[in-house]
C-alpha cells in the first residue's frame, strides 16, 4: 500500500511517501530529510506512539516546575491516562537533566525523566 | 551607581541564538565575550517550549527545548563567556557603546563587535483589534505557556484559540492534556499558519477542530470571558453575512504570530528588510552598521532552532574576527528574491565561501525547485518535494558555483 505520513519528529514536518504491506512492514520511505523518519513512519502505521512532555511541581527548587518527558514514546491512546497517572506526582530539588522522576510510569516501559536542571532554592 | 566596561564581543539576548554566537565568538579568539540577558536565566523561548523536536539537524535526535538550551548553556560556561543575567540592554550606538540596566544600576559597555540576538515577542490583541468588552480570560498563547510550563499557574477550563500559530497549537494539546476542554482553533487565513507536525500531534490526535477562514468578531463577558462570536471571512477578509455563531468559553488564547524585537536595531539606524522586519545582512551576518551583527529570530523567524544555532555560530565567529582583526571579506554580490519567494537571506554575499541561503515561499508548492540564477543562467537548482510558507527553506550553495556569477547579481526563485 501507499500512504503519505507527515513526520512529526521535528518542525520540518516532511510529507513522507511510504510503501508498506501488512506482513512485510515498511518497504520504502521517500521525501524525508533525515533518517529519524523511518522509525516514526513504521510506528505510525503499526503502533502509533507519542512523546509525552509535561511538567511536574518541584519542592524546594529554584523553579516551581521541572519539565519532563517519557524517555521513549508511549502508545498514543495512553496520553490522557498517562497524565492521570502522574497527576499527584511531585519532585524534589536538586534535579539534573535525565534524572528519572517516575520509573515505568504507565507500565509501557517508559520512564518519566527530567528535561531541565533544578537547583535547590 | 554606574560603571564602564570593555569587551571584544557583546551579545545581546541569551536565547539559543545568543548562546551559540557567544560560544563561537570565544572559540574564534575573542578574549572577553559578554552575554547580556534581561531574564533571570538564559535559554530564551526554549525555557517554555517543553515539547520535543529540537536538535534533529545538529544532534540527529529530537530533544526538548530545555534540554537543547542546557547543552549550549554548558558550552558557554565551559568557554568562559561572561553571562550577565537580569541585564536589560536599553541602548546601543553606531559606535557600539551599549547601555544596560540591571540591579547594579546603569552601566555602559564599549564593544569591539555587537551581536543582536533579541529573538521575537508575540503579537498581542492590540495588534489584531477584536471588538467587544475587555474581560479577564484573554491571553496570548505564549503568556499561558509561560504560566503553565514555567510558573505553575493554571488558566481556564473551556478554551477557544484564535490563530493557528505554533504556540497556539502546542497550547491546545497542553491544555487538553491538563484536562481543559479546547473547543476549537479559529484561523482567519484559508490555510493554517502552524507547521504540519503540530497540526497532527496537537489537533488531529485530540480531535480538536480547526476552522479556517474564520475569526473572532466579538468577545463576551463583563468581568470574565463567557464566550466569543465567530464568523467566517471572505477572500478579502470581510465578514460573511449570516455566519455568526456564539461559542461558550471562559478563556480566549491569541496565537497570532511572532514579531522580531527590532527596537534596538531600528534605534541604531540599521537598514532593515520590510518583509522580515529584521536587519539586512551579508553572509557574515554583518548589518549595514560596521561591527554590528544580527542572527536568530530577531533576524528572521526560525521554525527550526538548529538553523538559528548554525546561523548564530557563523555570526559569532564573524563578530570575533571583526573585533580582533577589523577584516571580513567584502560582500559585493547582490542577492534578490524572485518569483515565488517572499524573501531570501543574506542580501549580499562575498562568494569566497559556501553560503546557506534561507528563504520562505509565498504559497504551498509541490515538486518545484529552488533555482539560483545569474545573468539569466542557472547557477544551482534544488528540487523541493514540498514547500509551504510555514516552513523556512535552507539551501547550501558551494563556493565553486559562485564562479558562474556575472555582474555581481544572483536571483533566487521557485520554478518547475
Ligand atoms: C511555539 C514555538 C515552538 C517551537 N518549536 C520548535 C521545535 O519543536 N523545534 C525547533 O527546532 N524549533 C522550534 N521553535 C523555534 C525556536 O524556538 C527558535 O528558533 C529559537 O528560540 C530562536 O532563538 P533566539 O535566541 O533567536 O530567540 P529567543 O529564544 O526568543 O531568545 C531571545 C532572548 O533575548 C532576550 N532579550 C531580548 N531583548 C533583550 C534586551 N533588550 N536586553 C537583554 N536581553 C534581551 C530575551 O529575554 C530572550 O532570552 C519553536 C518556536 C516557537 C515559538
Ligand atoms: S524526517 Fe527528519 S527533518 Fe523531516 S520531519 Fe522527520 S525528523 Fe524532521
Amino acid at each position: 500500500m501507499n500512504s503519505t505520513v507527515i513526520c512529526i519528529v521535528c518542525p520540518v514536518s516532511c510529507p513522507c511517501e511510504v510503501e508498506w504491506t501488512k506482513e512485510g512492514g515498511v518497504t520504502k520511505v521517500e521525501n524525508n530529510q533525515c533518517k529519524l523518519a523511518f522509525e516514526y513512519v513504521e510506528g505510525e502505521l503499526f503502533d502509533p506512539r507519542r512523546m509525552l512532555t509535561t511538567s511536574v511541581p518541584v519542592d524546594g527548587g529554584n523553579w516551581p516546575l521541572v519539565s519532563v518527558k517519557s524517555h521513549v514514546p508511549i502508545p498514543k491512546d495512553q496520553m490522557l491516562n498517562a497524565m492521570k497517572a502522574i497527576g499527584d506526582l511531585r519532585a524534589k530539588a536538586p534535579i539534573k537533566v535525565g534524572d528519572v522522576i517516575m520509573p515505568d510510569f504507565i507500565g509501557s516501559g517508559a520512564d518519566l525523566v527530567a528535561t531541565r536542571n533544578v537547583a535547590v532554592a | 551607581m554606574s560603571s564602564h566596561e570593555q569587551a571584544d564581543v557583546a551579545v545581546i539576548g541569551g536565547g539559543p541564538a545568543g548562546l551559540a554566537a557567544a560560544a563561537e565568538a570565544k572559540a574564534a579568539g575573542a578574549s572577553r565575550v559578554l552575554l547580556l540577558e534581561r531574564d533571570d536565566r538564559v535559554g530564551g523561548i526554549l525555557n517554555q517550549q517543553v515539547h520535543d523536536g529540537f536538535g534533529t539537524k545538529v544532534f540527529n535526535e529530537a530533544l526538548t527545548g530545555p534540554e537543547y538550551a542546557a547543552i549550549y548553556e554548558d558550552r558557554v560556561n565551559e568557554r568562559e563567556v561572561e553571562t550577565w543575567l537580569k541585564t536589560h540592554v536599553i541602548n546601543v550606538t553606531k559606535d557600539r557603546l551599549i547601555t544596560v540596566h540591571s540591579d547594579k544600576g546603569l552601566r555602559t559597555i564599549e564593544a569591539g563587535s555587537v551581536v543582536l540576538s533579541m529573538g521575537c515577542r508575540e503579537r498581542t490583541r492590540g495588534a489584531i483589534g477584536t471588538a467587544g468588552t475587555r474581560p479577564a480570560g484573554v491571553f496570548t498563547a505564549g503568556a499561558v505557556q509561560n504560566y503553565m510550563n514555567v510558573r505553575n499557574l493554571a488558566v481556564g477550563r473551556k478554551v477557544v484559540i484564535l490563530g493557528s500559530g505554533d504556540i497556539g497549537l502546542i497550547m491546545a494539546r497542553r491544555l487538553k492534556l491538563e484536562g481543559a476542554e479546547v473547543v476549537c482553533v479559529a484561523e482567519i487565513l484559508p490555510q493554517p499558519s502552524g507547521i504540519g507536525a503540530n497540526l497532527v500531534r496537537c489537533l488531529e490526535d485530540f480531535d480538536i477542530p480547526l476552522y479556517l477562514s474564520t475569526t473572532v468578531v466579538e468577545i463576551h463577558g463583563k468581568s470574565r470571558v463567557t464566550g466569543v462570536t465567530l464568523a467566517e471571512v471572505g477572500p478579502k477578509m470581510g465578514e460573511k453575512k449570516g455566519t455568526r455563531r456564539f461559542i461558550e468559553c471562559d478563556t480566549l488564547l491569541l496565537s497570532v504570530g511572532l514579531i522580531p524585537e527590532n527596537e534596538l536595531t531600528n534605534k541604531i539606524g540599521i537598514i532593515t528588510n520590510p518583509v522580515t522586519t529584521g536587519a539586512v545582512v551579508d553572509d557574515s551576518f554583518r548589518t549595514s552598521v560596521p561591527g554590528i551583527f544580527s542572527c536568530g529570530n530577531v533576524l528572521q523567524v526560525h521554525d527550526v532552532v538548529d538553523y538559528a544555532t548554525m546561523e548564530s555560530e557563523k555570526a559569532g565567529t564573524a563578530a570575533a574576527i571583526w573585533a580582533t582583526t577589523g577584516k571580513l571579506p567584502d560582500a559585493d554580490i547582490k542577492v534578490s528574491a524572485g518569483a515565488g519567494l517572499r524573501y531570501v537571506l543574506p542580501a549580499t554575499i562575498s562568494g569566497t565561501d559556501a553560503v546557506d541561503f534561507t528563504m520562505r515561499s509565498w504559497r504551498e508548492e509541490h515538486d518545484q525547485s529552488v533555482i539560483f540564477k545569474s545573468g539569466g543562467e542557472e547557477v544551482r537548482r534544488l528540487r523541493m518535494p514540498h514547500m509551504e510558507p510555514a516552513g523556512m527553506i535552507r539551501v547550501r550553495v558551494g563556493k565553486g558555483r559562485f564562479r558562474r556569477i556575472v555582474n555581481n547579481e544572483l536571483t533566487v526563485e521557485v520554478g518547475a
